[in-house]
Formats: structure tokens, sequence, C-alpha cells
């Protein structure tokens, strides 16, 4: 059987949503298929790396305090000798190696979507779940993957970006700008993060303030963007490398005014939202009832997105919609949906087993596609020295 | 190692009461069936998997029971190592110590004894008068007794006819799966002497039940609804369990026993073809213009000039038989037709018996209730029919097929493959293996899944399955099955 390693947890504001969508809707399944041998490892808030088949019990991390269990094991440390391998130290200072086929990355926001895991496992060169680090660095940069957008032709809307040399210079700095550029109410958002969190509404230059300042919290580059008027908001889980295969189009059943906070999204289990399918994120309308071409054309944006950004595996792309205009924007996007967005797959007609089995096919593709390109070049620049 | 440690744990701790008496309550109070199984259980920690010990009264009893007497015994113990380090018995603190090191023996075995002792001298007279009682109110009443006896289909039948029959008569029916001589007797006992029309089930599991039932009861009517394997760990063989079946005829007086002849077991031993009901019809209705969906099933059943337009929630289309002669009989019983048919189309899948649910967008058919292969030709049957994204078969087997145990789960595995599911998930057993040479004699081409954890794989369906599915669920096995 091939031994998948999932990953989890990790240094990052989405740490405890890690552990549920590696738990409940990745290495379940994968462990259900009878194809595979998980080895879980988890990554502790402060990046110490433990792999042990206990760390797969999800009542360790909700009814206990996992630091219990983590005090029994020893860390773990990675070789890329031969593909990636685990070290493990017994108690008597013996070492030994567990060879990993596949890595099946699920970490949210921070160190996880962002690349840098993705780099570490690219230098390892050993497959895995999910978007390349150039894309992943991409996507998780909400001001890049715009720039990137629009250079596709992809609308977008109206924003400006700062970064803390500005944040330094005086908030007063930054509300003229966005004063001048933008027009009222406007969102604040750090450029990084996922999950909604540090994002404000700002109505007015006084809220605006608090919500950079808030971003600037968890971040050292925030977008400021403006309200899309009439707004339907609409997201699109999307598999494959070259091959797409787009979910359902999918509402958040929420008023504008209550976007998707952390609670609403996570804690709350949608209760703002009244009706409809309870997915990872609340309650949502899958599909999203809109005019057919409008869902067509927004399926395709979605795509367009998907394209653009050299995204592979598995994402979800944001849109806004206009409903007077139907004009569409690219919003931004997930390069791993909380908990893949399972429950609208689902509904698509794609299990949960079939996901995790379909992700980890795609890695091994995108992995041979990639070894087949020649990275070694003969040249006689040392001899010149 | 590791499961007599773990046995030994359950043995010297608080879960050794509540073990023995779930295992004595599984194996519904009788001593062999419970010794049979404490033999041959090699790891005591894992019995109590599948279900838990329903506290019941007698439950209770057993488990305080056996707590006081252990106790009672550690005390004893203790006090006779006591005398012994004190010189005044000899040996005592061996012989102490050996009485509190043997107490989950004593208890086990003994508990069987007890309730061996409980059955003989106070059950067995009890019900025995209990049954002698009752043969007179089943003599006296004057309502109509239906019996429904089969290797299957007993509990759907006499649900049928209880649900039809409603409609216009006062109709009793034995209640749940109480359909032993004494469970016929308590039925009798609570008999109001308006009852218009009694349906007993006879729930026969050795030779001469049929018999012994029959003539508590004294039905005017019996219905035999097939006949498969089942129970030949008693009958050995199904030409024994055929003629406990068919002695049925001895003692129904207006000769009105209807056979299913879509058994194709029963049919064999059938010569009267006439007195049998089937897919196309019963008591000379004629069946035609089947629909039948995951929704339920539909169709026409003309005599003459009677038509009735037969609608009903039951899936697959081995209902219609037993909704030909419900619908037949009932009009034989002088109902209307308007009335046999509205009370038709309010019949719905009962509780494990092809019951469908929605799970996620997808159709999970929880036939776990049965246990026989009639009932999986019957669910094959309704699998290849169905239109579905993916087809998946799940089931753990059959039990109680005694000598047949291995050509009957090759069958089984053919009549699957036939089905041509997609995936196939066997939960690992002792007849797995059987199960799985008649899936590659049928050349199954899908996907096999051996699941080590019931359990495990019943509570992560969800993860299993997306919209579009048809999920078929056939038998499930309780703990004492291996």
């Amino acid at each position: 059987m091939e031994k998948i390693a999932v990953i989890f947890g990790g240094k990052s504001a989405e740490h405890d949503i890690s552990i549920i969508t590696a738990i409940s809707t990745v290495i379940k399944p994968l462990e259900l298929t009878k194809k595979y041998l998980v080895v879980p490892i988890y990554i502790t808030k402060d990046g110490k790396w433990y792999s042990d088949q206990k760390l797969k019990d999800i009542n360790r991390y909700t009814k206990k305090d996992i630091s219990e269990t983590l005090k029994k094991l020893k860390p773990i440390s990675l070789s890329f000798d031969n593909g990636l391998e685990l070290l493990r130290q017994s108690k008597f200072g013996k070492v030994s190696k567990e060879k990993i086929d596949v890595v099946f990355p699920s970490m949210h926001g921070t160190y996880g979507e962002d690349g840098t895991l993705t780099g570490l496992l690219e230098m390892a060169n050993v497959p895995f779940v999910g978007c390349d680090t150039a894309a992943s660095a991409v996507a998780m940069n909400k001001v890049l993957a715009k720039k990137v957008a629009q250079s596709s032709n992809i609308n977008v809307v109206k924003y400006e970006s700062f970064n803390k040399v500005d944040f330094k210079s005086g908030l007063d700095k930054i509300s003229d700008k966005v004063k001048s550029n933008l027009k009222f109410p406007v969102f604040v958002k750090p450029a990084h993060l996922g999950s909604s969190i540090g994002i404000s509404r700002a109505k007015d230059e006084n809220d605006l303030k608090n919500a950079v300042e808030l971003a600037f919290f968890y971040d050292d580059l925030i977008l400021v963007e403006e309200e899309v008027g009439n707004l339907i908001e609409v997201t699109l889980p999307i598999i494959g490398n070259h091959q797409l295969t787009p979910a359902f189009l999918e509402k958040p059943l929420t008023k504008a005014e209550d976007f998707f906070d952390f609670d609403t999204k996570y804690l709350q289990g949608g209760k703002k939202g009244s009706k409809g399918a309870k997915g990872s994120q609340g309650y949502s309308e899958v599909p999203a009832k809109l005019d057919r071409e409008l869902y067509r054309k927004a399926e395709e944006v979605g795509l367009s997105v998907y394209r653009a950004l050299n995204l592979s595996g598995i994402s979800r792309v944001d849109m806004l919609i206009d409903s007077k205009t139907n004009k569409i924007y690219f919003n931004e996007v997930n390069p791993l949906p909380g908990g893949l967005y399972i429950h609208n797959w689902i509904k698509k007609g794609i299990s949960n087993t079939e996901m995790v089995e379909r992700l980890v096919e795609l890695a091994k593709d995108k992995y041979n596609e990639k070894n087949s390109i020649n990275t070694k070049f003969s040249t006689s620049y040392l001899r010149q020295f | 190692m590791k499961k007599l440690i773990n046995s030994l744990i359950v043995f010297y701790s608080l879960k050794f009461a509540k073990t023995i008496t779930y295992m004595l309550q599984v194996s519904e109070y009788r001593p062999g069936k419970y010794l049979k199984w404490f033999w041959s259980t090699d790891d005591f920690s894992k019995v109590i998997t599948r279900q838990q010990l329903v506290k019941t009264s007698k439950a209770r009893a057993i488990v305080l029971g056996i707590n006081l007497g252990i106790a009672i015994e550690i005390l004893t113990g203790l006090v006779i190592m006591f005398l012994g380090a004190n010189n005044k018995i000899i040996g005592g603190v061996y012989y102490g110590a050996a009485l509190i090191i043997v107490y989950p023996i004593i208890w086990s075995q003994g508990i069987g004894l007890l309730v061996f002792m409980a059955r003989v001298l106070l059950i067995n007279p009890d019900e025995k008068k209990k049954i002698e009682a009752s043969k007179k109110t089943f003599s006296k009443t004057k309502a109509t007794k239906i019996a429904v006896l089969g290797s299957y289909g007993k509990t759907s039948m006499k649900e049928l006819l209880l649900k039809v029959l409603s409609k216009s008569m006062n109709v009793s029916a034995t209640p749940g799966n109480m359909n032993v001589a004494i469970s016929h007797a308590r039925f009798a006992n609570k008999f109001t002497g308006n009852e218009e029309i009694v349906i007993i089930e006879f729930g026969e599991g050795a030779p001469g039940d049929i018999a012994k039932f029959a003539n508590n009861t004294k039905p005017d009517i019996a219905i035999i609804t097939g006949l498969s394997p089942a129970h030949l760990d008693k009958y050995k063989t199904l030409e024994a369990a055929a003629k406990d079946l068919f002695s049925i005829f001895k003692y129904v007086s207006s000769k009105k026993v209807y056979v299913n002849l879509d058994s194709k077991e029963t049919n064999k031993y059938v010569t009267e073809k006439e007195i049998g009901y089937s897919e196309e019809g019963a008591l000379g209705f004629k069946v035609s213009e089947v629909s039948n969906s995951l929704k339920g099933i539909s169709f026409t059943l003309s005599k003459g000039n009677k038509v009735l337009n037969v609608k009903s929630k039951l899936i697959g289309r081995h209902q219609i038989a037993p909704l030909s002669l419900v619908a037949a009989l009932a009009l034989q019983l002088g109902m209307k037709s308007a009335d046999v048919e509205g009370a038709l189309r309010e019949t719905e899948a009962y509780e494990h018996r092809m019951a469908p649910r929605d799970l996620n967008g997808a159709t999970i058919i929880d036939d776990t209730y049965n246990g026989n292969l009639e009932g999986v030709r019957a669910g094959t049957n309704l699998l290849k029919e169905v239109k579905a994204r993916r087809k998946i078969y799940v089931t753990p087997g059959l039990v109680d097929q005694g000598k047949l145990n291995k050509q009957v789960h090759n069958e089984m595995g053919e009549l699957i493959s036939k089905a041509n599911p997609d995936i196939v998930v066997l939960m690992k057993n002792s007849v797995t293996n059987f199960i799985k040479e008649g899936l590659h004699k049928e050349n199954f081409k899908g996907q096999l899944i051996i699941e080590d954890d019931p359990l495990h794989f019943y509570s992560n369906l969800a993860s299993f399955t997306a919209n579009g599915d048809v999920i078929l669920m056939q038998n499930d096995w309780t703990d004492i099955y291996k």
C-alpha cells in the first residue's frame, strides 16, 4: 500500500481548522478506501513536527489538550536523501526511517497554503496534493492574485494595497489614498490570510483606520477594496491539473453586511443563514440559484482564474457578482478549501473517498509531469575560475 | 498474548458482570448458545462491540447478582486467606487465593447453569401453563385467524396484512418479532373479543415448530411466504425445513394455504399451483403494467371486470406477490376496492427491510434485517434494475446456514456479481471467502473492499457516498457471530 503523509496544524491562525480538515475530510476517507497507509504529521503552533497514529484521533484535540499526547512523543525530522523520509528517534536513540510516497498537505493559511510547505516538498521531490509553490504563493497573496487575474482580463474590484512601510508612514496617509481613489464602504483584508481572519468592513474613515490597524496586526500587506453593490457572493470549488472539474457554484446565504467573518464560517455553523445546505462554512445554496447565463459566465470566470493562476489539484475561486449589472469580479482564491468543500462535491456526485483518491492521483500525475522535464544542464561555466 | 491480557483485564474488572450478562442477553438466555459463544471467544474486551447491554430488569438483576456473588466470593477468599495466615486453616492462604482467582470461571459458568435451572424449573412450566390456556382463547375467538410462516418475509407480510385489513376491519397481529409459542400465548391473553382478524406470525426455528404453533393457534388461513436456507443449524437440511413449513396443510381446515411461488425453493414442494401467489398474480387476479423504482412500485391487478390500481411505497419486484395476495385476500374478506387501493398506497418499507433513506443525495437501502438468500436475490435484482451513479453492495453474509454455508455464500457472491455493482463491501468474517469465490466465479469487475470493522464502516458511510449513489446494505451480524 502507498504511504500517504497528511500534514496538518502548523504555525497559522487557521491551525485548528486545519486539524478538522485533515482528520475528517482527508485522513478518514483515505483510510476508508483501504488503498493507503496514512501517516499523520502534526505541526504544532510553534512549528514542531510530530508523527504518530494517535494523532489521527480527533478526540485528542477536541476533548483533551493535545500537548498531553505530545509529551509522550518525540518530534520527528525529515530526510530528503531518498525522496521524503521521516526520521524517528526511539527512546534508546535509534533512528528509524519511514519513506513517504505521497504527501497530502492539509494546512491552511501561513506556512501551509502559501507555498512554503510545498517548496519543501518540491525540494524533497515527493508527489504532493494541491497547487505548486509558485501558484500557492500567488494565490495566497490577494494583491498578487488580483494583479495576475487582471493581466488575464479578469475583472477585479477596485482596490488599493498597503505594506508595513505605508503603515509606519501613518494611518492618515492610507486613509487619504483610500478616500481619493475608492468609494466607501470598503473592505480591509490582510493579503495572506484565509478564513476571513482580520477582515473588516469600513463605512467611513474612522472605521477604516481601525480596520487597517486590525489587518496589519495579522499581516504585513493589506488590501482595501470597494464593496460591490447588489452583491451576490459565489464560490466555485475546482479540481484538476489540466482537465478541470468544477463543483457547483455555491452561494453563501448571508446578507452583504454579514459577510463571512471567522465566527460565521466556523463557529456559528451558519446561524446567520436561514436555509440551505450546511457545509463546512455554514449554510449555503448549492448550486447557487442564478440565471442560467450568469451561472455559466461565473463558472467560466472561475475556471479562467484557476488557469491564469496556474492552480492544480484543488482550489476554490471566490467571486463577487453585481446582480444589477451582472458583472462578475474575481475576489480571491483558496488553494486548500476548508474541509475540501466536500459538501459541495458530494452534491456534485463525488464522494469524500473518491475526492481524496482523485487528488492523490492528480498529485502523482503532476509529479510525473514535472519529473519528465530535464533540470540538468551541463555548462563549462565553473571551469573558467 | 494481547487478547489474553485484554480478556484477563475484563475478567478481573467491573466490566465482567456486564460482559457476561450481555452475552446471555444476546444469546436470548439460552445456556447452550451462551456457553458456545463464551468458549469460542478469544478476546473478551471485544465482546460488546456492535450493541450495548439493554438494561432490562432481568439484565439489571443478573448484573447485580453476579457482582454481589463475586463480592461474597472475594470476601470469603480473603477470610480464608486471613485464617490461613493465622494458622487457623492449613493452606488457607492458597485456598483463599484460589477462590478469588477462579471467580470468573465460577460465575461465567455458574450463571449459565443458573439460567438453565431457572428455565427448567420456573420458566418452562410457567410458559407451558400460559400456552395451554391460550389454546382455549384461540379456539373461542370468532376472528379469522391468519398464520404467516416461512423462512423469510413473514414480518413484512404480517405488517402488510395489518395495514390493509385494518382499513375496514378490527385487526390484531403479533407484535414485532414475537413469533414463538409463548409470544402467541401472551398475544392471545390481550384479546378484547372484538377482533375480526387475528394475524399470527410463526417463527419456526426447529423441526416440529409449525405443528406445535398451528396446534395451539388453529389458523383458518395460512400464508407460506417462502423457503430458503435458514435455521439450518437445527433443521440440518432444506427438505426438513420444507417438511416443517408444509405440515401447516394438516392444520388449516379450510385448506386456504397460500404459497409464494416466486420463492424458488418453495415452488419445488407445491403440487397445487392454484393456491400459490406470485409476481404474476394471486387468487385469480393477474398482474400487469408494472412500474418499479426507488420511490415504490405500481401495477394493475385484474380479474374479469374487477380492476385494482395498486401503488405502494414498498420497493422491489419481489413485493408484487405479497401486495397482490394481500389485495386479493382483502377483497375476499369483504373489503371495497377503493379501501384496498387506499390502504396499499399507505404501505411503505418497514424498518431495516428494504427501507430506502436519503444520505446527502445518495439512496441507502437498509435491508439489514434480511438474513436469507431469497432476500439477497430480491435485493440484487433491485440493484440490477435501478439507475445510479454508482451501485454499492454491502453485506457481512448470512448466518445459520448450517451445512449449506459455503454453497449459500458462493451463490450469494454470484448473485451480487450479476447485479454488477461498482463496489462490493464485505464485512470480514468466516464467510467472506465463500462470497469472494462466488464473486470471482461470475467475474466481478468492480472494486472489492474487505472491512474489518463494520461499525467503523457504517458510521462513516457519509464519507463513502455522494449524490446519485445507491447503496444496498443486506443483513447485519450481531456480536455473537464471527
